[in-house]
């Protein structure tokens, strides 16, 4: 008969085991399913698109999910991350791949800048951060600074088109965001940003460090949208900033991540592949009834499943253990 | 767990460049050859439209002025196509973007990578025109850019862009500036959206003018979104200008025009950009009292073209397009059947349905064609510049207003009143 402290060795391997695996296949079947989706469907901007919002979404997941901090202005660090690319691109030459980087920096360097946002809750959180994100646009647009963002002109990067490296490094980017999340669920750092939703004042009083943990996700979220926006400006190649400062952008993102599911790693990945599947099939297949069965279809996902498909997985296991505990 | 980290990031960068690897090279080009493939079917046209949204009261009538065009040559068995000599029937495929540069974009993709359509359309305005340029480039097919007149699209390295019905927005206003130099006018109102539709308007206005010494003494760039002017206008008003221009897309120059309208307020001279293309909704908007002796652009919609190279003449199209599409008839749909014209003539010419040949048509109609919008003429980079926009003056007529060129005097039917009367 096995001891006590070896049974709680070996659960712990297990767990321990799981917690490694989860991660791993949570980024690599996206990875697998964009890599090989390519070869069936050709659309690849639409392809390039998807594994940004995924991107986007598991933003979304990272700082509304496990800190309960809705970001309505999220697009703003999307603009940002699009401009400070395309700049370092066009002004000193920067290498795509680098650029892409360099504009996840700046978002988070502009998110430190917002950090004050969040002496607001709630709703007024929401809110301010649409407010700064136009601010922001307002700011790159303003023809007094032509020389330096091409004002209203937006930014022509077609010398550095390139769609497959572009496709490439968006799915890597959507890996890298599901690995993140993936880490912020299962670490404490993330118990912590849980434990900060739940009751902020709770978690403070247990010994957290809330602006400072709040602040870091905060950074990671700014830098997954910013390097977002850098692959979508440099996919499509000629942009204005209305295209890359757009709420909707925004709004996509985080209908994505509470259709799959917040606070889950696969929940925003399901949620964007569905949706925006939907929202394309719809679009081409029957344009003049867009907005009419895109609405339908999401009226009907509120009030049928307003956890998402993660809330619907969670009922059906729920059912399934009532079940087992009756019979036995 | 760091070890794994690195290797499932490897393996996601690994599987990510094989993928970009044979996707990168994929493109619906075809090269001219020598000897001429059977000639297809149908032709594809494909484009996309904004059913909702900001741009959509331009959008939906340039679509239906297309369409006008593919039944009025389907009807005809076709578009004539010179490389076969024979009528070859058209086939329209347009999604609906709702005014959104993302889905458009992937709707630009979808054309080109499944419908993989002979002929490529893109949308209103440069906004949504944008995404399309650098896609037709990299999978070398012409784009048809009906409206999208701003600057950046149109370099000597882009070979497959033809803007077919208006001017690059930079040369709009040149007209317009000698209008305002000719009336002597000495102090002048500017406000405009920072978009590069506008701001390239307010920028070569203002230059054009600085030339010949007048003074602009408010000029100022608001947001594309601005519907609300009414504090502007009270600064303005402070300015005691002589003239007040608006440089706006149509979702800003109705506003703009009420909010004058309603602060009582008046100004000799009023100019904004839409009223020209899209009289009809203007009128419903704003009203005969809020456009009366305003200014605008007098797009070919109000020229009357008695004989053209191509298409129906000016009277033929009001009448025949009346009765295929009720309802509005404006200079944006003129745009749309135009856009047909430029097509229509490049296939004309074109020595097959290959994509550089088309471009090749397209270069060969410049200067050649002659339609109910006017001359065709297109630069080195593809940027129109045949048409040169007059200044019109809307007049009260009964119970609604009028369109008349006042200037230049080539092409005046009308004769400006300034300063405007009071009231």
């Amino acid at each position: 008969m096995p001891k006590l402290d070896e049974i709680d060795r070996t659960l712990e391997t297990e767990s321990k085991g799981k917690r490694l695996i989860s991660p791993a296949v949570a980024a690599l079947v996206p990875v697998v399913v964009f890599a090989v989706g390519v070869h069936i469907y050709s659309n690849e901007l639409l392809l390039t698109y998807m594994a940004i919002y995924i991107a986007l979404a598991q933003g979304i997941n990272i700082i509304y999910g496990f800190t309960g901090y809705l970001p309505f202005g999220y697009f703003g660090f999307f603009g940002v991350g699009a401009y400070a690319s395309g700049l370092a691109m066009l002004d000193y030459n920067v290498p795509p791949v680098l650029a892409v980087v360099i504009g996840g920096v700046a978002a988070a360097l502009v998110g430190a800048l917002l950090l004050p946002l969040f002496r607001l809750r709630g709703a007024y959180f929401a809110i301010g951060t649409l407010a700064a994100s136009e601010a922001i646009y307002a700011i790159v647009s303003n023809p007094s600074l032509q020389s330096i963002t091409n004002g209203p002109y937006g930014l022509n990067l077609a010398a550095y088109y390139s769609s497959g490296t572009a496709y490439g490094t968006a799915i890597a980017l959507a890996a890298i965001a599901i690995l993140a999340a993936s880490y912020v669920r299962s670490s404490k750092f993330g118990l912590t940003l849980k434990a900060i939703r739940d009751d902020s004042y709770s978690a403070s009083m247990s010994g957290v460090n809330v602006p400072r943990q709040r602040f870091y996700a905060w950074l990671i979220a700014a830098a997954i949208a910013g390097m977002g926006g850098s692959i979508f400006g440099w996919s499509t190649s000629v942009f204005y900033p209305q295209a890359v400062f757009d709420s909707s952008l925004s709004v996509l993102a985080i209908v994505f991540a509470l259709f799959g599911g917040v606070g889950t790693v696969w929940g925003p990945t399901v949620g964007t592949v569905v949706l925006y599947a939907i929202y394309n099939a719809i679009g081409v297949s029957n344009p003049q009834y867009f907005q009419l069965i895109y609405g339908l279809v999401i009226v009907l996902l509120v009030l049928f499943a307003p956890r998402g498909l993660a809330g619907l997985r969670q009922i059906k296991s729920r059912r399934a253990t009532t079940v087992g505990a009756k019979n036995d | 767990m760091r070890k794994k980290t690195f290797s499932v990031l490897t393996a996601a960068f690994g599987l990510a460049l094989a993928a970009c690897g044979s996707s990168a090279s994929s493109s619906t080009a075809s090269n001219s050859s020598s000897s001429l493939p059977p000639a297809p079917s149908q032709i594809t046209v494909g484009t996309t439209y904004s059913g909702s949204g900001s741009f959509a009261t331009s959008s939906i009538p340039e679509l239906d002025g297309l369409k006008f065009w593919i039944k009025y040559e389907n009807a005809k068995g076709g578009v004539y196509v010179g490389a076969y000599k024979k009528r070859i029937p058209v086939k329209l495929v347009a999604y609906n973007d709702l005014s959104s540069a993302t889905t458009a974009a992937t709707q630009y993709n979808q054309l080109l990578t499944q419908d993989k359509v002979n002929i490529f359309v893109s949308d209103f305005g440069s906004v949504l025109t944008a995404p399309a340029v650098s896609l037709a480039e990299a999978h070398k097919v012409v784009l048809f850019d009906q409206s999208g007149t701003g600057i950046p699209f149109f370099s000597p390295q882009n070979k497959y862009i033809v803007l077919a019905d208006l001017p690059v927005s930079s040369i709009w206003p040149n007209v317009l500036a000698k209008f305002l130099i000719s009336k002597q006018i000495k102090n002048l109102a500017v406000l405009y959206g920072t978009n590069d539709f506008d701001a390239s308007q307010a920028t070569t206005l203002k230059t054009i003018l600085a030339q010949n010494g007048i003074n602009i003494s408010y000029y100022q760039g608001v947001p594309s979104s601005t519907t609300s002017f009414g504090t502007l206008l009270q600064t303005i008003a402070q300015s005691k200008p002589d003239a007040l221009l608006e440089f706006g897309y149509a979702a800003n120059d109705a506003p703009f025009l009420q909010n004058v309208q309603s602060s009582g307020m008046h100004f000799k001279m009023v100019f904004t950009v839409f009223p020209g293309q899209l009289l009809g909704l203007f009128q419903q908007q704003v009203g005969t009292a809020g456009l009366s002796y305003t200014y605008t652009y007098g797009t070919n919609f109000y020229v009357n073209y008695p004989t053209v190279s191509e298409g129906l003449n000016s009277s033929q199209f009001a009448t025949q397009f009346a009765a295929a599409f009720p309802g509005e008839l404006n200079s944006l749909s003129l745009d749309g059947y135009n856009t047909g014209l430029v097509i229509q003539a490049s296939l004309k010419y074109a020595k097959s349905l290959s994509q550089s040949d088309i471009r090749a048509g397209a270069a060969a109609a410049s200067g050649h064609l002659n339609t109910v919008d006017g001359s065709f003429v297109l630069n080195s980079e593809g940027a129109q510049t045949g048409e040169l926009l007059p200044v019109a003056q809307l007049f009260p007529s009964g119970s609604g207003v009028t369109l008349k060129a006042v200037y230049p005097a080539s092409q005046a039917t009308g004769s400006a009143v300034y300063p405007a009367p009071v009231g």
